[in-house]
Order: structure tokens, then C-alpha cells, then sequence
């Protein structure tokens, strides 16, 4: 177990350590994470983004319980959960999933949805369950007259936070939001990313934000891993990430992304290609292909990650001291 | 082999000889869509889902039109395509390509749009079909609506995947659609809305099911496809920063209204209308400050049950008890630039406000 390695400090809410996952798939086997370490603490939102079949949801899945790694170990508290996980172990880590619309039991009213868990979970019954439903309802900004409708009557963002109060429901100190806002309109992704924002500052929850939406991430997490085929090839503060990316590949996450308020014309970095499949990954670094800053060393070593000059976030490039005009 | 430039190369069809439409291509106005009206049918009955809407294209511009879900965007899209659902039908209004009036339903509408306006979707994939080569998907049309041979149709497929950045066409025209990436997919797609030589582009969506880095090279192809074929093109999303991106023209939509239009800076800058201004301050950017952006109260209303007036008025920071009873017009704020309307009637307020 865990207790002799862990240092004397209290442990991460949740720490993931070195995991890999594997798939096996019919042209091979598919490496979906690979060595993927990162720490949330109480209160904290930690962001993932990257584009599809970069290992972002493989990752959140494992993160909550739906997935075990291959390798590596996932603490939650310095409690090694990676190979099972008791009730209130499961009940510390709950997910939100993009798709409101397919995630709750259409068959099923809220007020069902939430109290079936609740008995489930020995948390409360008869009164104490219809209160609960209530505060619940309160805490996703839904009026309590909610609990009587079904899936169907609602609309998008509403359907979210109903989603977001099942997850609510078992008090987990962790939420695991696998691209929250995606599927919902402009206008109702403000909504819900601020409901996020509540949680995690009124609630005190440690939240993992998955999402492609770089500026979503920008407004909401502390900390970002960027990803790539599997592996974080960054890591680092909202600051770091955004202001002085050092990966080529964040900065051209960044350059891709269209702005409104703000010029993009001039020089813009455009990558070449499209991220390979992870069943077929490049030797080296998996992104030198594309990169506009590849050198033959690229094609053969791996870069780990690691501190780059003048900088505290993680890099996994050869020229993480390089800094990046953007 | 057609080369791509010459519009009026390579159409020795006899069914488009005498459709006296062979003089088109004048530059200006290719599109113009007047006061299109769309219903829908649901269980209680008709409902208007596009009302009145109307907008020109020029050739070799794009123009955005930008709303949410169920704001009657796709809808207006497909009517001009004819190519709307069974539930939905139109209304009224009419469309004009090159200044010819379009018949607006039926048979005799498709006939008319075939070859001469082409749309491409989000889901690429479902587009097209799975078990036909990419290659001759792409000669089909060429072969059958512009009469073609055989091998110059497939000369024709390489040439325009090669116009769409698919590298080694000869052997990804052998290719299945489920072999290539979907990135790639979009750019198949294209080629096959591009491969009659149409002078309008319809997008719904394109970009959307893509990756940034993926949707950035589309976007940067579709706007050298305008310049280099002078299309018009109508480019319908959510994405206001796309549309910024690739629109000289925006329109903005509230359940089937346009409420807003003009120039792409101005209105995404300078917008008069509260929805188009609430849209913005709902969004975040990477270049905003930190902090939870503001979202417009309330949900869009179903098209069963639109509010009375001006339909954003219970949303409305603005609305008086006459925006409850009053539809305001579409027309320019005091200051505003002529072309720069929108349909509030407090608009000269929201300007430089």
C-alpha cells in the first residue's frame, strides 16, 4: 500500500500516478494513456484539454472508477484505488458526461432519478430524501418544482444540471465534467460553466474539467494538462499555459482557436494534418510530424516531461526552453 | 481536363444550354433570398419556424448566419437548397440566384438548384456514402449533370481533390470514406458540392464535429475556394468566432427572425440588437479577462409558444411594455452604418453604449 511512499504533507484529494491504458483493437493493440500523472486538490479545478484521440476522456474515465489503467496507481486521499474501490471510495468520484440528453433514464422523473440514489446509497429516505431532492435542485439553480418533470421536458442546460445534482447527490468530493458544455448552445454554456464555478468555491469540490474548449478552460481551471496522443506533453498554470505556452503543439491549440474580439489574421499557425490515430502513433514524439519545430532528434527520442527554463509548468519537448512568441 | 476558373467551361449539358441561366456570373449579387417563410409541422398543429427572412450573397463573399438551436438557421438553409424536411414546408417568400426567380417547391425546385447551389454538412460521414470510392463519388455529378465521360469525370475527381488539399488524390480517389479522417472526410465532401461548378456554397455546420486545429485548415480552404471560384457562400453555425472568421456579411437569428445583420465587424463589435450583445457577453475568449462570463437569463423559447413582439423581450434588459407588442423592424441605428440594421426598436441606445 501506499502509506510508506507517501510523503509526510496530507494527501492529494486525488492523485493519478504513471497511468497507461491500453486498448486492444483490431489493427493492434492501442495505447490511449500513457504515463499520465497529475494532483487535484480540495477546491481546485484541474484542466484537460486536447483534441479527439488524445486520451482525455480515457483519462477521466479512469479518474472516475469507469476505467482501470493498465499501469500506474490512482490515490484518492492517499487510499490506492486503482484496483477496487469500496461504496464511499465510489461515492467520492462522480462524472458528468457531454450528452445530457442520453446520460438520465428518460423512464425516470428527477425526483426518482435523485431519490433512487439517495436510498441506494443509505443517504436519506422519506422526508430526509424530499429535502435533499430540494437543496439539490437549489444547488444547480433549478426551482424545486423540476423534480417532478421528466428528461424530456427539459432543455439542454437544464438536462446538465440535472445531471450535475445526480452527481451532486451522493456528496463526492471530486466531479470528473467530461465536455460539459459541448453539446449545449452559446448562451447556456455561460450558465453552466459558471455553475461549476459555485461548486467548486461554495462546495469546496475538486473538479477535473475535460473539455477541446481552450478558452472554457482558460476561465474555469487553476491548472492544465494539455494532451496528445495519449500522453501530457504540458502542464502548467493557467499563466504558464496561456501566456507563455512552451509545447508547439499548445501553441498551435491556441493559434487554431478563432476569436471574435480579437484580430487572428496575420501570422497564424496552421498545422499541417490531422492528429494520427492512437493505434498508429509516430515514433519519438508522437506530434513531430506536425510540428514546425521538429528536428530529426524528434523522429527518434521521446521527450519526457519536464521543467523548462524560466517557467515552472511540465514540457514534453526537446525545446521546452525555448519561449514562444505568439 | 475543366479548368476550375472557366465557369462557364465544360457545360455542354443541353439541359443547362437553354435554362437561360448560362449568363450568370455576372459578379454581384448571386443570392438573394426575400422574406422566406418556413412552418412546421408539430402535433398542435403549424407553426412558423423561419419568418420573413431575407438577405443577398455576393458572388465571391460568404455570408454567416448565426443563431442557436431551434433558431431556424438549418431550416432556412434547406429551404433554400429545397431540401427541408417532410414536416416542414415553406410559407412564402422567394429566392433568386443570379437574379432568376427559383421555383420554391417541389420537383421542379431541385431541378432548378441542381448544379447551380451545393451544401455540405456537419456529419460528413453520414454525407456520404460508405460503400462507394471517394473517387467516384466525386465523378457522379460531373458525369451525369454536366455529361462528362467516364474518364474525364474521374480526371475531373482527381483535379478537384487536389483543389481541396487532399494530398496523393490518384490513390485516396480509390479510397472508402470510412478510411480517411474527418478532416479529410469535409474536404471529400466539398469536392463533391464543388465538382458541378456551383456558384453557390451552402455550409451547415461544417467545421463543427472537427477539431480546432483541423476546423482552422477548413475554414482557411473554404475562404480560398470564395476568392478562387467566386462563390457566394452561406455559412450557417453557432460559432460566432468562426463566422467572424470567414463571413464579411453576419446575420444573427432568434427564433426564425433575423435580428440583426451587416457587416461582420461591426455587428460582432458593435452589435445593436441585446440578443447579438448578450450572445457576446456569454461567450468567453481566450483574450477576455478571467472571470465567469455573463449568460442572457431565461431560455429560448419554443416555436409553439414565441412571446408576442419583439420574441427576445422577456430576455430583454431593455424591453418595455411596447417590445411586448410591437415586432420591430429591421433597420440602422442612428450612427450606424446604413448596411448595419437590426430589429429592436430601442437600438439607438445599445449604440456606443
Amino acid at each position: 500500500m501506499s502509506a510508506a511512499s507517501e510523503p509526510v504533507q496530507a494527501a492529494d484529494l486525488l492523485a493519478v500516478e504513471e497511468i497507461t491504458v491500453r486498448f486492444a483493437s483490431k489493427r493492434g493493440e492501442l495505447v490511449a494513456v500513457e504515463d499520465a500523472s497529475l494532483a487535484l486538490q480540495r477546491g481546485e479545478t484541474l484542466g484537460i484539454v486536447g483534441e479527439s484521440g488524445c486520451g482525455k476522456s480515457t483519462l477521466a474515465r479512469c479518474i472516475a472508477g469507469l476505467l482501470r489503467p493498465d499501469s500506474g496507481r490512482i490515490l484518492l486521499r492517499g487510499a490506492d484505488v486503482t484496483r477496487a474501490r469500496s461504496r464511499s471510495e465510489r461515492r467520492m468520484v462522480q462524472i458528468v458526461f457531454q450528452d445530457p440528453y442520453s446520460s438520465l433514464n428518460p423512464r425516470l422523473s428527477v425526483r426518482s432519478t435523485l431519490r433512487e440514489l439517495l436510498a441506494v446509497h443509505g443517504l436519506a429516505r422519506g422526508a430526509a430524501a424530499e429535502r435533499r431532492c430540494r437543496e439539490l435542485m437549489g444547488l444547480v439553480g433549478l426551482p424545486a418544482g423540476a423534480l417532478d418533470g421528466y428528461p424530456n421536458a427539459f432543455s439542454g442546460g437544464q438536462r446538465q444540471r440535472i445531471a450535475v445534482a445526480r452527481a451532486l447527490a451522493v456528496e463526492p468530493e471530486v466531479i470528473v465534467a467530461d465536455e460539459p458544455t459541448s453539446a449545449l448552445d452559446v448562451s447556456v454554456q455561460a450558465t453552466i460553466l459558471a455553475l461549476f464555478e459555485d461548486l467548486r468555491s461554495q462546495l469546496g469540490l475538486g473538479i477535473v474539467m475535460i473539455s477541446h474548449n481552450l478558452a472554457a478552460i482558460r476561465h474555469l481551471c487553476d491548472r492544465i494538462a494539455v494532451m496528445y496522443l495519449g500522453r501530457i506533453v504540458e502542464f502548467g498554470t493557467r499563466s504558464e499555459i496561456f501566456g507563455d505556452p512552451r509545447h508547439p503543439y499548445t501553441l498551435a491549440l491556441l493559434a487554431a482557436s478563432p476569436r471574435i474580439r480579437e484580430e487572428t489574421g496575420g501570422t497564424r499557425v496552421r498545422l499541417s494534418g490531422e492528429p494520427p490515430s492512437p493505434a498508429n502513433r509516430p515514433s519519438g514524439c508522437h506530434f513531430h510530424p506536425r510540428c514546425p519545430r521538429a528536428e530529426e532528434r524528434c523522429s527518434i527520442e521521446l521527450p519526457t516531461l519536464g521543467v523548462a527554463a524560466g517557467s515552472h509548468a511540465l514540457v514534453a519537448c526537446h525545446f521546452r526552453d525555448e519561449r514562444r512568441t505568439r | 481536363m475543366i479548368p476550375l476558373g472557366d465557369h462557364n467551361g465544360g457545360r455542354s449539358s443541353p439541359d443547362r444550354a437553354d435554362d437561360g441561366r448560362s449568363t450568370r456570373r455576372s459578379s454581384g449579387r448571386a443570392l438573394a433570398v426575400e422574406e422566406l417563410t418556413v412552418s412546421v409541422q408539430r402535433e398542435d398543429g403549424r407553426h412558423i419556424a423561419v419568418d420573413g427572412v431575407s438577405f443577398e450573397v455576393v458572388a465571391g463573399s460568404a455570408f454567416g448566419l448565426v443563431g442557436e438551436s431551434g433558431s431556424g438557421k438549418s431550416l432556412t438553409l434547406r429551404a433554400l437548397i429545397s431540401l427541408l424536411p417532410p414536416a416542414a414546408s415553406v410559407e412564402g417568400g422567394g429566392v433568386l440566384l443570379h437574379g432568376q426567380r427559383l421555383p420554391i417547391a417541389g420537383r421542379g425546385a431541385r431541378r432548378a438548384r441542381r448544379g447551380e447551389m451545393a451544401m455540405i454538412f456537419q456529419d460528413s460521414l453520414s454525407a456520404l456514402n460508405p460503400v462507394q470510392g471517394i473517387g467516384s463519388q466525386i465523378a457522379e455529378a460531373p458525369q451525369r449533370l454536366l455529361g462528362l465521360s467516364r474518364r474525364r469525370a474521374w480526371e475531373r475527381a482527381l483535379e478537384l481533390l487536389r483543389l481541396v488539399g487532399i494530398p496523393d488524390p490518384a490513390s485516396t480517389a480509390h479510397a472508402y470514406p470510412h478510411q480517411i479522417s474527418g478532416g479529410m472526410r469535409q474536404r471529400v465532401a466539398i469536392a463533391i458540392a464543388l465538382s458541378t461548378e456551383p456558384s453557390v456554397l451552402l455550409c451547415d455546420e461544417p467545421t463543427t464535429a472537427l477539431d480546432v486545429t483541423v476546423q482552422a485548415q477548413i475554414l482557411d480552404l473554404l475562404d480560398d475556394l470564395r476568392r478562387r471560384l467566386d462563390l457566394a457562400i452561406v455559412f450557417v453555425s453557432h460559432d460566432l468566432a468562426v463566422i467572424r472568421q470567414l463571413c464579411d456579411e453576419t446575420a444573427v437569428m432568434y427564433t426564425g427572425r433575423l435580428v440583426e445583420t451587416g457587416p461582420s465587424q461591426a455587428v460582432l463589435a458593435e452589435p445593436t440588437h441585446p440578443y447579438t450583445r448578450g450572445l457576446l457577453s456569454a461567450i468567453v475568449e481566450l483574450g477576455d479577462p478571467v472571470g465567469a462570463p455573463t449568460p442572457i437569463p431565461g431560455s429560448l423559447p419554443d416555436i409553439e409558444r414565441l412571446p408576442s413582439g419583439c420574441t427576445f423581450h422577456p430576455r430583454c434588459f431593455l424591453a418595455t411594455a411596447e417590445c411586448a407588442s410591437t415586432v420591430p423592424e429591421l433597420a440602422a441605428a442612428a450612427g450606424a452604418a446604413d448596411n448595419h440594421r437590426s430589429a429592436c426598436i430601442h437600438r439607438d441606445r445599445l449604440v456606443h453604449a
